[in-house]
């Protein structure tokens, strides 16, 4: 905020209070802006994409001037941080998507992260072949369930750009880290894939060749019964569908960047639980319980302990008490034990 | 019997779960996320892309349910609540950590002692009154806390002061309560802050600090030798700055009797910067021009004795000044008088 804000009111500290940060984080809120002129298509897609992200998604209703992408030392680009910057400390909100559509760069779409109030990293696609959700017959998910996401292709684990654009989605959609779920809540799921990788592709130098498109469905599952606890899953296309091809994008600050990978120290009830490190023996059976395996070390059956070991006389069986004689051949082991000791 | 029949129809209705893929499929359950490492097939990319796309997603999702449904789970009234890990990817953070507030005083010494707070039981808001068997605010409108000021009858003891007003009492009470936790909680936000921020914030520390640094300093050059062959003691500082100048022992004369003379006149100049003895004091007196009760004093005030005397013996006088020294003294300070 331009100056501290003083709360006046429990209602308004409650509020800044809930601004804090926090060791665990919510979900970000994601701020969907127009620019300058945008056009059916992206009209639409940023209408679904809010759909898919609400309730953390804010729309913007009027046009702005925004231009992400332009250099720092222009009046344009510096402008567009601070508005960025802006906007995010009034609302709270962390991800931008910027609609905007220009002739050089027809259905732009851009997607911006923040960290701390400043601007983390941005990539910039072109939509294409968009299918609304309205025109995909069948029923959708409801509104505020946490979307299943499935990225496909080997780019997404080696290709810096990919591997950037999947951070992206992830941190838009599922960033949220959450305790538990309902198994029965697992209503979509959005499928992020590439075309085939061409030959050429390098992913190492910045190579002239063009990266492959990025098509993103979402479908909706179902739950068929299966032979075990597992049902298996069908899908149904539901939902907005598009082609992205990468155009701009740029990289985080590696100083901004480290601080915002921050881990909070594992605290030791954590430890204990065995977060820290991998949990060995333990195992879910098909029950759902969780079991665990116990590793006695190993005895030495030789030097067994079997005088106090009532249940391995000869005559245990055959006299009724077995807790009495156990209990009196005791206390006349003890009570010689003490004679003994006296004298 | 011929089973394989049986089985085959069974078969056919339950679907399998398996999922074939070349590399296994990189499940984050954390995230409910899966990356499928296996790349894309052109050919079926190239002959269909919906049904490609939709197979691909299918394999995905069901690695993921795979992998979903085998995490350990609570029953909870609306179905089977699954417990998930900790995500695998890293994904950067919306805000910087926090910063780890200090305990307050009161947390400090529950957790010395041991003891754990009613966690899980918060203070109701409404609290039951047998009086009226209903649910009454603690506080808020019509509140508990302040029924005792607002009821129109109170019970006073017999023993009570008759000026004593039970609506006073027992609303001073309340705020008396108010303002401690008042004062507890800014004791609190200090004691947080004072830890938190470095000495540099606190001014009279800083300024304490380097009195002592500049004394020290002081008495370290205050030997013969300018503390120059002095041992120096574990964890003293090196003396920063100590630096003396010789002039020249060849130089002109008329300089050095300029000298000689400038320093005798700054010592002759004002009385309070240099120190004199009983002898040469009266030199000065004998410059004075006052009247018999005035005295000069070696700051260089004029003290005026009569007045002085009057002030000090409240009017009795200077006799009875001398009378009141005398018993003092026998008596010595406490009043009791010397022990023998």
């Amino acid at each position: 905020m331009l100056r501290t804000v003083k709360p006046k009111n429990a209602r308004s500290k409650r509020a800044m209070e809930a601004r804090q940060p926090k060791e665990v984080e919510d979900a970000r809120i994601a701020i969907f802006v127009k620019g300058t002129k945008t056009g059916e298509v992206l009209n639409g897609v940023m209408k679904d994409m809010m759909a898919l992200k609400r309730p953390d998604a804010i729309s913007f209703s009027k046009k702005n001037v925004i231009h992400p992408l332009d250099a720092q030392n222009t009046a344009s680009g510096s402008s567009s941080m601070s508005s960025l910057e802006f906007w995010s400390s009034k609302n709270d909100a962390s991800m931008f998507v910027i609609g905007q559509t220009s002739k050089k760069r027809p259905n732009d779409l851009t997607f911006v992260r923040m960290f701390d109030g400043k601007v983390l990293d941005i990539v910039e696609a072109g939509v294409e072949n968009y299918v609304s959700m309205e025109s995909v017959p069948g029923s959708k998910s409801t509104p505020g369930h946490k979307p299943l996401m499935h990225f496909a292709s080997e780019l997404f684990d080696t290709h810096p750009r990919f591997i950037q654009l999947k951070s992206m989605l992830m941190s838009l959609f599922n960033g949220e880290v959450v305790e538990s779920i309902y198994l029965k809540g697992l209503e979509h799921v959005i499928s992020v894939s590439l075309a085939p990788t061409p030959a050429t592709l390098n992913t190492t130098t910045e190579s002239a060749t063009p990266l492959p498109k990025v098509h993103i469905r979402t479908y909706t599952t179902r739950l068929l019964a299966s032979g075990s606890r597992i049902p298996r899953v069908e899908l149904t296309p539901m939902g907005p569908s598009m082609d992205l091809v990468l155009r701009r994008h740029t990289n985080p600050d590696p100083e901004l960047l480290k601080q915002a990978m921050r881990r909070p120290k594992l605290k030791k009830t954590d430890v204990e639980k065995g977060l820290g490190k991998k949990r060995k023996n333990l195992d879910v059976d098909e029950m759902g319980d969780l079991r665990g395996r116990v590793h006695v070390g190993k005895q030495d059956l030789s030097r067994l302990q079997t005088r106090k070991m009532k249940g391995l006389k000869a005559g245990a069986f055959e006299d009724g008490g077995d807790d009495g004689a156990g209990d009196s051949g005791s206390d006349d082991d003890e009570a010689s034990n003490k004679k003994r000791k006296l004298s | 019997m011929d089973v394989s029949n049986i089985l085959a129809d069974h078969a056919e209705k339950i679907k399998s779960t398996e999922v074939e893929t070349d590399t296994p499929l990189d499940v984050d359950a954390g995230f409910l996320t899966v990356t499928d490492p296996n790349p894309i097939d052109g050919e079926s990319y190239e002959s269909s892309l919906e049904t490609h796309l939709l197979s691909l997603a299918r394999t995905g999702t069901q690695a993921l349910l795979n992998a979903l449904f085998s995490l350990p789970t609570t029953s909870s009234p609306d179905g089977p609540l699954a417990q998930l890990p900790a995500p695998t990817t890293q994904l950067p953070r919306t805000k910087p950590l926090p910063k780890i507030k200090p305990l307050t005083k009161w947390e400090q010494f529950a957790k010395a002692k041991g003891i754990q707070g009613k966690s899980k039981e918060k203070r109701e808001k409404k609290v039951w009154d047998e009086e009226r068997q209903e649910w009454i605010n603690r506080w808020g409108k019509d509140a508990k806390n302040k029924q005792v000021e607002e009821q129109w009858i109170t019970e006073v003891p017999m023993n009570a002061d008759i000026d004593f007003d039970p609506r006073k009492a027992a609303r001073d009470e309340r705020k008396a309560r108010v303002t401690k936790n008042q004062k507890q909680h800014e004791a609190n936000a200090a004691r947080a802050q004072k830890t938190g921020s470095s000495a540099s914030s606190n001014p009279e520390r800083e300024a304490h600090k380097k009195d002592l640094e500049r004394t020290l300093a002081m008495s370290r050059t205050s030997t013969a030798s300018m503390g120059k062959f002095d041992r120096k003691l574990e964890g003293e500082k090196k003396m920063k700055g100590i630096k003396r100048k010789f002039d020249p022992t060849e130089g002109s004369v008329s300089a050095e009797s300029k000298a000689a003379l400038d320093l005798l006149s700054k010592m002759n100049s004002d009385a309070r910067k240099t120190r004199m003895t009983e002898a040469q004091r009266p030199s000065k007196k004998s410059r004075t021009s006052h009247g018999g009760n005035e005295v000069e004093d070696p700051e260089g005030k004029v003290l005026n004795v009569r007045k002085a005397v009057r002030f000090a013996s409240k009017g009795r006088g200077g006799a009875a000044l001398g009378r009141e020294r005398e018993k003092a003294g026998k008596l010595g300070k406490s009043g009791k008088g010397k022990r023998r």
